[in-house]
């Protein structure tokens, strides 16, 4: 359920931008979310569906974006992969770094003006 | 932007930043008052509560401890802790899985840290939300029990990847469980190459005093 934080601030700032552009209605929301967030997108937006129930961004759709996370071997180079790796996805090797996964932002809103 | 139309607001706002701006007074409050702050993650049941009762008895009477409770209900722990003779508060997070920065920052303001150099923070037990919201730690330290099984960095990456230390808990059990030390370290330093691992037993006290050592220094680097 940590989720119900995200959706919260999702539709906190959802709603002032709107207001500060005079919008009358917030139709879809994209989002950035790396795959190391751990989390549920039905269950995200199932809670702000919840939460924006008579707000401006009721029947807003969630768009999210995945962020996956960047390995570094020495041996193969840079690869992407969609969940944590033990080891290269590629050589099987086990000197890799692990970069990215973790961003959690709010791109853009589109809305009725 | 003409009345009717359909118009895309550019944000590129990150989620959880007035957290994070709760945690940069926290950091604040701390470099000011010159305290050094441990924010304490693990499963339920790894030992971060044990943890802090072998830091207590080390620092003991070598400058103030305090020590903050983070659990979702009950007293349990602060009273264990309180039993030490150090300031000790609990925070009851409630429906929260997690500390919150602010409410961290509230509790900070009402207690009298005039002698305090280490904090302790205990974080509600769970791999996963306290993972993402920084408390203004120095140090964040993750504790691993080797009950829980090797392929906690696998399943919960974010808290291996954000973490300063790893202490991999109750060795004394290794030969009754199926636990790979080295494949947990391999994973916890492709998370972070420069995560320090350490491998303890509090019921044994192998690896105890290098862990207590670490802590030893890191304060006195902030003092």
């Amino acid at each position: 359920m940590h989720e119900l934080g995200v959706a919260n601030e999702i539709l906190d700032v959802a709603l002032s931008e709107a207001d500060r552009h005079a919008a009358k209605k917030v139709t879809s929301i994209r989002l950035r979310v790396g795959v190391l967030r751990a989390i549920e997108p039905e269950n995200l937006s199932f809670l702000f569906g919840h939460l924006s129930r008579g707000t401006p961004a009721e029947g807003a759709r969630l768009e999210i974006v995945e962020e996956p996370v960047r390995v570094e071997c020495p041996d193969c180079g840079v690869s992407e992969a969609s969940s944590f790796p033990f080891e290269c996805p590629r050589c099987k090797g086990s000197g890799i770094s692990v970069t990215g996964g973790d961003s959690l932002s709010i791109l853009s809103l589109d809305v009725d003006a | 932007m003409g009345p009717g139309g359909n118009v895309r607001i550019e944000v590129e706002r990150a989620i959880l930043q007035s957290a994070d701006e709760a945690a940069a007074a926290i950091r604040d409050l701390l470099s000011e008052r010159k305290i050094f702050a441990l924010n304490l993650i693990s499963s339920p049941g790894s030992g971060k509560t044990t943890l802090i009762e072998a830091l207590l008895a080390r620092f003991d009477g070598k400058g103030g401890v305090a020590v903050v409770e983070g659990d979702i209900e009950t007293e349990i722990d602060a009273e264990r802790i309180r039993k030490h003779g150090v300031q000790v508060r609990q925070i009851n997070t409630h429906s929260a899985c997690h500390i919150q920065p602010f409410r961290l920052l509230s509790v900070l303001r009402e207690m009298d840290l005039s002698e305090t150099r280490l904090l302790l923070v205990e974080n509600v037990g769970n791999l996963v939300c306290p993972a993402e919201v920084s408390l203004g730690e120095d140090a964040r330290v993750v504790l691993l029990s080797v009950t829980e099984g090797d392929e906690k960095p696998l399943k919960y990456p974010l808290v291996f990847k954000t973490s300063d230390l790893l202490v991999i808990t109750k060795t004394d059990l290794l030969p009754y469980v199926t636990f790979d030390v080295e494949r947990v370290r391999r994973a916890a330093r492709a998370a972070n190459p420069a995560v320090e691992i350490f491998e303890v037993s509090a019921t044994t006290g192998a690896g105890m005093s290098a862990l207590l050592d670490r802590f030893e220094t890191l304060r006195a680097a902030k003092n």
